[in-house]
């Protein structure tokens, strides 16, 4: 009996090991990361739900890792060989990963499409794509309606952006301290401000914007040189700078974290902001006050920098062709419509969205775009076309050890110890060092 | 008699044999949590590697180590700060520890309760601590510059945003932090023999000289081993980095272990970071064998030595 009894159990063991295997062979497990909260995750998951309903040889499992970690946990996973099968990346370890033979190739991804991603936003290396951005973001100017109405200042125009100049003035106006004056005001004082003019993000990557619109460059155009320390990009890095240190007309920043729209003008103490556009779907949708978009102020010359993180496949799974045909479905605008294009939060990446108004309208003209379709469109949408150029991360190696070593030098000039120029040609060498790889 | 001996040989045999078992599993845990890794880590140290499987790995000598004593732009202010940072909080937890630790051991009302209140510190999650005090330090939203600025109207005071400033503060933090010190004091005075005490009152000795004479010799070993600890937690120092100053501002709060950190996990340089971990390794080596050797000159070796 007691014999019968293990013989059964074996063949029951035997059996579900086959069953399992069978299984195995007929279903891909792969697995996605994503960064973000367990609730964001949910909602990633899904959509990748929605692709496992829709066949029945993949099946996606959403791995979620919070944002601030996100960076640190991939290379510690590439480190150990378990990289998940795909996933979103941080901008600035993309090219690397693809020189150290860590992402798949995903060359072919829009082969044969009709409409292509935005040059702006495809990461290459030696002119080859590696990687295109799942989203569009683009720097601009956020203004609190409320604080210009209050302060009879007219609203920043949506298509002609104001001179450096004319900012500052405007922020001097917005200014406010404990007795009602502006900055601009003799009686004003500067160690009693309850509400600033303005914030311009100083987190590092956000400063190659002031470069460009003061006619210099971090890098050259096409990767081959580092041309940071200039007269131009000190002055535009001073000229932030001076909006806390001398005009009194923005709070301290020590550029560490990006949280400029958070704790400035969503805050609801800060008139007008610089950010990106996941703003109006992750924090400007709660505000409380009626808002308006601009372009950024222009020093020199009108631009703007666009970014967003792309969706890889990477390089050390056994399922990378699944992987691939799961990143090509999910990349399509319709799957991250609701809750990420509609919301505010990503703007697509391919080019009929910017040049077809239909397909704008269908885009822009719901009530998460709280400052109005016109606004948004002229702003944002037009401006992301026309004048965005590439963030560094895109043609230039190495780019997140270049911005914390150019961080840490920057430190000293928010507080007003070191100017930016003598901190640019302190930093120079080793800027240097890290662009060209050692 | 002889078979009384061979008995107890044999309990000790088995005794000793129970006593291995028992210890196998941390032996395991030992070998291959701390002491492979450790030399494996030496080992990286003298390669280049990115993460990127065996066929990413580079030996490159003794590369990683000239770098990082030369050109490296982070690593010997690192150094500094960390050392800096270390005298003060290393200082202040001292003192402060023993002071509340003397307090407490008198006989004041509620002493359990005090006692559990300044070790809570000690218990808390790191995180919650020094998001708690950037609630306090914070430059323009902190509960310090509020009173600062807008009840004395004072400049504001960048805490932990002045290059000058950010050690020290952080350095309050693992003060306020030390509870685990006071309760190891308290352990140390309560075994303070009060006859020594007593006798020296009856011959007149004031209160601080009893404290001086009497106290602090008992208790130097107890001083000793608070030291030691002291000293090797915050030469590793690293959260107050990662958790609210990111090294900054500027390279004011880079400490050795973030500096570690972010050339591993960050810019996946896994054989350079190697080599900053050993170093801090060295470091830390060399500041606990000064202590030792000087330990012999002030410590009060009450149950005679030894080696003697």
């Amino acid at each position: 009996m007691k014999k019968l009894l293990a013989i059964l159990i074996c063949a029951m063991m035997v059996a579900s090991i086959f069953a399992i295997s069978a299984s195995a062979d007929d279903v891909v497990e792969i697995t996605y990361s994503y960064w973000g909260t367990p609730e964001e995750a949910a909602s990633v998951q899904a959509v990748a739900d929605k692709f496992n309903a829709e066949q029945d040889r993949i099946h996606v499992t959403v791995l979620a890792i919070p944002n601030e970690e996100y960076t640190t946990t991939l290379n510690s996973m590439a480190a150990g060989n378990q990289l998940p099968d795909c996933g979103i990346m941080n901008e600035n370890g993309v090219l690397d990963f693809a020189a150290d033979g860590l992402l798949a190739d995903i060359s072919s991804m829009y082969e044969g499409a009709e409409s292509m991603p935005l040059d702006a936003i495809t990461f290459k290396a030696d002119g080859k794509p590696v990687a295109y951005s799942a989203a569009n973001e683009i720097l601009f100017l956020y203004y609190n309606k409320d604080m210009f109405d209050a302060a009879g200042v007219a609203y920043p125009d949506p298509k002609t952006p104001y001179t450096w100049d004319e900012f500052v003035e405007t922020a001097k106006l917005l200014t406010l301290d404990g007795n009602g004056n502006n900055a601009a005001s003799p009686d004003f004082d500067p160690n009693n401000i309850v509400q600033y003019g303005c914030n311009v993000d100083n987190w590092t990557w956000q400063l190659e914007v002031w470069a460009l619109s003061n006619g210099g460059a971090w890098f050259a155009p096409d990767g081959s040189a580092c041309t940071i320390n200039t007269p131009e990009v000190a002055e535009s890095i001073q000229k932030v700078a001076d909006l806390y240190l001398v005009d009194h007309v923005m709070q301290f920043r020590d550029g560490l974290e990006d949280s400029g729209i958070q704790s400035t003008i969503a805050a609801g103490n800060v008139a007008m902001a610089t950010g990106g556009t996941w703003n109006v779907g992750t924090c400007m949708n709660l505000a409380t006050f009626p808002y308006g978009v601009a372009p950024l102020p222009v020093m020199k010359k009108e631009v703007t920098i666009c970014t967003g993180g792309p969706q890889v496949v990477f390089a050390q799974g056994d399922h990378q062709a699944e992987a691939m045909e799961f990143i090509k479905w999910y990349t399509k605008e319709e799957n991250s419509w609701d809750s990420l294009i509609a919301t505010g939060i990503w703007m697509p990446i391919l080019e009929e969205y910017y040049v077809n108004e239909e397909l704008t309208h269908k885009w822009v003209d719901n009530p998460n775009f709280s400052m109005g379709y016109e606004n948004f469109k002229t702003s944002v949408v037009d401006y992301a076309h026309d004048y965005a150029v590439s963030t560094c991360w895109y043609y230039v190696p190495h780019t997140n050890e270049f911005l914390e070593y150019l961080r840490s030098e920057l430190g000293s000039v928010w507080t007003g110890d070191i100017s930016a120029a003598d901190a640019l040609s302190h930093a120079e060498a080793h800027l240097i060092e890290i662009f060209e790889g050692y | 008699m002889g078979r009384r001996k061979k008995r107890r040989n044999a309990l000790l045999r088995s005794e000793t044999r129970t006593a291995y078992l028992c210890l196998i599993p941390s032996i395991i845990g030992l070998i291959f949590l701390t002491y492979i890794p450790l030399m494996e880590v030496f080992g990286l140290s003298f390669f280049s590697w990115k993460g990127n499987g065996f066929s990413g790995f580079k030996f490159v000598g003794l590369n990683n180590y000239i770098r990082l004593l030369t050109t490296d732009p982070y690593f010997k202010q690192s150094v500094l700060v960390t050392m800096y940072y270390t005298l003060m909080a290393v200082i202040g937890s001292m003192i402060y520890s023993l002071i509340i630790a003397l307090l407490l051991n008198r006989k004041i009302p509620a002493r359990g309760f005090w006692r559990a209140i300044f070790y809570l510190p000690y218990l808390l999650p790191a995180v919650a601590v020094y998001l708690g005090w950037n609630w306090l330090y914070n430059i323009n939203y902190g509960l310090f510059n509020y009173i600062i600025n807008r009840v004395f109207g004072l400049p504001r005071i960048g805490f932990i945003n002045d290059a000058k400033l950010v050690a020290p503060s952080l350095a309050l933090i693992s003060v306020w932090l030390a509870g685990n010190l006071i309760v190891i004091f308290l352990a140390g005075l309560q075994n303070v023999p009060r006859s020594y005490l007593e006798a020296a009152e009856v011959d007149g000795a004031s209160s601080w000289q009893r404290f001086w004479f009497i106290t602090v010799p008992v208790i130097s070993p107890i001083i000793f081993y608070n030291l030691l600890m002291a000293l090797i937690t915050n030469l590793q120092v690293i959260t107050p980095a990662l958790a609210l100053t990111k090294g900054g501002p500027g390279s004011a709060s880079r400490f050795v272990s973030y500096v570690m950190y972010q050339y591993a996990f960050e810019n996946r340089k896994f054989g350079y970071a190697a080599a900053v971990s050993v170093m801090l390794f060295i470091l830390i080596g060399i500041f606990t064998v000064i202590l030792f050797a000087t330990s012999r000159s002030w410590m009060f070796q009450q149950g005679g030595d030894d080696n003697e």
